[in-house]
């Protein structure tokens, strides 16, 4: 990585990338492969590479006690955890489902798979996190599930939105992906709600290659979703629940998900560490201000996300370009917000001009377990160098005709 | 052998271990150590990585198809198939196939139409198929089964003078041929599994053969993949990629396949050799393919014949640690949902209710040898000639 000390050098003008290598946010977490072969030999001598095998069981137990919840229930990836758990929790005869806009983008996906229509509400400007103030006039005599989405950087008011449902007598899923480690002022991500669904794609805090869970203090719906996910079976030749399909966490995804586990703490101080780089070279650079976690309370500290402030004087658009010519893969955060993606499927029309104006703002930068200190330095120095130079920059690429 | 000598009545099982039925072919712990090596030296786990890429060009090259498109498992690939082929109304399948086939259709917003089966051959009859055509049926979802085919070639020609879809749950089907031909170049789309019980096993996970080549965009498109060329517009996508552990072992499996499927065939033989001197048990063949991989044992129990009923049959083989198993039971049309909201089949689809009533599939697989068929077959046997006996004293 060498330091460049121009505008001209910048590689969306030719020069080269100040990483070689990119720089992701993905948090790609190689956990400890001795660890993995361990598990993996468990499922190895049993001869059972799948449907409920020794690793699964294990990792469910796990996953339940680092929770706190009476149950776990493991899939093939979170989007199918979230989608058999709605479509378990939905209200029977009702069709809206409310979810914020300003959130993952393949969210509306899973609402479409579910025959559910998606009812967007607004977030918190301070916090890009939906509330019951934000959910409420969105709740009405069509909604079927509240779908509960933890913005990346701490988490939603979680009592308010528990009160709200409980109030309205309506199920609450929450998606806590980006909040595995999480705890807030309510207590530990994992209890609240009905369910609450989580992701182990290699990108997340626990790498499991792919897969998801879904946690619950709920007996029957941790018994209803676990049928689901093996085509309704509850014995041999015995289908007892309507809904199922193919949903099931294979023993290397589980065997890999186990060591992330048993790593996490140490991974944890990792990307404190990382995150108080961030918190500790950015101020330096005017119009840029970091998200910062809520240390109040336990937090992973996986993700790095930044406000390009009014002050910022580069659109994020050009800003992203820059980066990401540089190897600094920064992405634009929830951006387009899902109202403005194109739906073909049936939703509830909505104006959200605090989503709107939010998610012009935001940006994720590089973070994981493959950004070191001196990559941080690396990139907070390009920031630095657009921001001083941004004028020049805007120049340049309308001569090169970039944009 | 007196029925003292069954387990079933306290004598020692047979085998020590549970024998699964399965195929359970997998790599050794070496060749698994030094392949998950390279992924964590690579540090690449999902999202269309090196062996994920590396697979699907081998695929094509084996099958002689022009994509094959890697998934998480074969259900999401069936539900994935409806949705890129714009599927409406109501689809065409037999009652006789597992129930992930239904599944698949329920979950893209589709009305299974069940058709009977052959009862010779227990692929759906296709002398049915076109009487069940009616203007809502946008698609024929033929089932190849248990090494065999469903006779795509005629199953082209009806659909297409019918002017319906035409695509295939193959599930059973990888590295089976119809006259030199790959399954996996017929219809519009075919689906194998890659679960561990199929010859070719990536634990879990499946694959989308077509010769189409906007349907294989589409699919793309919803699986969604990294760095596709031409992302194209599409409903709603399935988050469905083959992750890197998946593949590495379908890339080892698709190595060994000639020597699994080889084995297979032995064992198959072993079987064909021996049961086919036992009354009342009749072995179904892989009809309608000129090569099989030969994963399913799969007979039929004539109980007069025989002498003891096909349940009874599984009692006496589980008790010797054999997990022999009805398959597939019950038809689709009695399974839940479809008994329910789809009434309209019961007592219609004879020839299924049948086969679903004498069906018994065996074992047959990496952990199966010659000498296990041997006891399997002498169990099977024993069990025929003391079948009164049995009988009677089982009823006590």
């Amino acid at each position: 990585m060498a330091k460049k000390s121009g505008v001209e050098e910048l590689a969306i003008f030719g020069g080269s990338s100040l990483f070689v290598i990119p720089k992701s946010t993905s948090n790609l977490l190689r956990p400890d492969f001795k660890k993995f072969l361990s598990y993996s030999k468990m499922f190895f001598d049993q001869h059972q590479y799948t449907n409920n095998g020794p690793n699964v069981k294990l990792l469910e137990q796990r996953l339940a006690d680092f929770h706190q919840t009476e149950f776990c229930v493991t899939f093939c990836s979170g989007f199918w955890a979230i989608a058999l758990t709605i479509s378990a929790l939905a209200l029977k005869g009702k069709s809206e489902i409310v979810m914020p806009s300003l959130t993952y983008r393949r969210m509306t996906d899973i609402v479409a798979w579910v025959n559910l229509k998606p009812h967007f509400c607004e977030v918190e400007p301070t916090t890009l996190a939906m509330s019951a103030a934000t959910v409420r006039p969105c709740v009405n005599a069509h909604t079927a599930l509240i779908l509960a989405v933890h913005p990346i950087v701490n988490c939603c008011d979680i009592d308010g939105l528990v009160a709200l449902a409980k109030e309205k007598n309506i199920p609450l899923l929450f998606d806590s992906v980006e909040s595995v480690y999480e705890s807030t002022a309510s207590g530990k991500v994992g209890s609240f709600g009905n369910a609450e669904g989580f992701s182990l794609h290699a990108c997340k805090l626990m790498n499991g290659f792919g897969g998801g869970y879904i946690t619950t203090n709920e007996a029957g719906l941790a018994r209803q979703l676990s049928l689901m996910r093996g085509f309704g079976f509850e014995d041999i030749d015995k289908i007892v629940v309507s809904g199922g399909m193919n949903a099931k966490l294979n023993e290397m995804h589980a065997a890999m998900t186990l060591a992330s586990l048993d790593g996490v703490e140490e991974q944890v101080a990792h990307n404190r560490q990382r995150y108080y780089i961030y918190r500790r070279l950015l101020p330096a650079i005017p119009g840029i201000r970091l998200l910062e976690f809520d240390e109040r309370y336990r937090a992973g500290y996986k993700n790095i996300v930044v406000e390009l402030l009014d002050s910022w004087p580069l659109c994020r658009a050009d800003t992203l370009a820059v980066l990401n010519a540089e190897n600094i893969l920064a992405r634009a955060y929830y951006s387009p917000p899902l109202h403005h993606k194109p739906m073909t499927f049936a939703n509830a029309s909505a104006e959200l001009p605090v989503t709107d104006r939010l998610a012009e703002r935001f940006l994720n930068l590089p973070c994981g377990q493959l950004v070191s200190n001196a990559d941080i330095a690396g990139i907070v120095d390009m920031l630095g160098l657009i921001s001083g130079n941004a004028n020049r920059i805007s120049d340049l690429l309308r001569e090169n005709g970039v944009e | 052998m007196s029925t003292t000598n069954f387990a079933l009545f306290g004598a020692k099982p047979a085998f020590d271990k549970p024998l699964p039925i399965g195929q359970l072919y997998f790599p050794s712990w070496q060749r698994y150590e030094a392949a998950f090596h390279g992924i964590f030296e690579r540090q690449y786990y999902n999202n269309n990585g090196p062996l994920h890429n590396k697979l699907e060009e081998k695929l094509q090259q084996f099958l002689g198809v022009q994509h094959a498109i890697c998934v998480s498992n074969a259900t999401i690939g069936l539900m994935m198939v409806a949705d890129a082929m714009g599927l409406s109304g109501k689809v065409i399948l037999p009652a006789f196939t597992f129930i992930a086939s239904a599944q698949s259709l329920t979950w893209a917003g589709l009305k299974p139409v069940f058709c009977d089966i052959n009862l010779a051959t227990h692929q759906i009859a296709l002398d049915q198929i076109s009487g069940l055509i009616d203007k809502d049926v946008s698609a024929i979802m033929g089932v190849n089964l248990w090494g065999g085919s469903c006779n795509p070639k005629e199953l082209s020609k009806l659909a297409a003078a019918n002017g319906v879809q035409l695509y295939f749950d193959s599930a059973h089907a990888f590295g089976c041929t119809v006259d030199g031909v790959s399954i996996g170049n017929f219809g519009d789309a075919e689906v194998f599994s890659f679960h561990a019980t199929k010859i070719l096993s990536a634990t879990e996970g499946g694959c989308i053969c077509t010769n189409d080549e906007n349907l294989a965009e589409r699919l793309r498109s919803i699986r969604p993949s990294y760095g596709t060329d031409n992302p194209v517009s599409i409903v709603r996508v399935a988050n469905a990629r083959m992750s890197e552990a998946q593949a590495a072992i379908a890339l080892m499996s698709l190595e060994d396949f000639p020597e699994n499927q080889k084995n297979n065939e032995t064992l198959y033989r072993y079987y064909e050799t021996q049961l086919d001197t036992i009354p009342g048990l009749h072995l179904v063949r892989p009809t309608g393919v000129s090569f099989s991989n030969y994963q399913y044992v799969v007979c039929s129990v004539d109980e007069r014949e025989f002498g003891i009923p096909r349940d009874l049959l599984i009692e006496i083989l589980k008790a010797e640690n054999v997990v022999a198993r009805r398959y597939f039971y019950p038809g689709l049309h009695r399974t839940i949902p479809y008994v329910n909201d789809l009434s309209y089949y019961q007592d219609r689809l004879l020839n299924t209710d049948s086969l679903c009533a004498s069906c018994i599939q065996l074992p047959i697989g990496a952990l199966v040898t010659a000498q296990s068929v041997e006891r399997i077959c002498n169990i099977l046997i024993q069990a025929h000639q003391s079948s009164a006996e049995i009988s009677s004293r089982y009823e006590k």
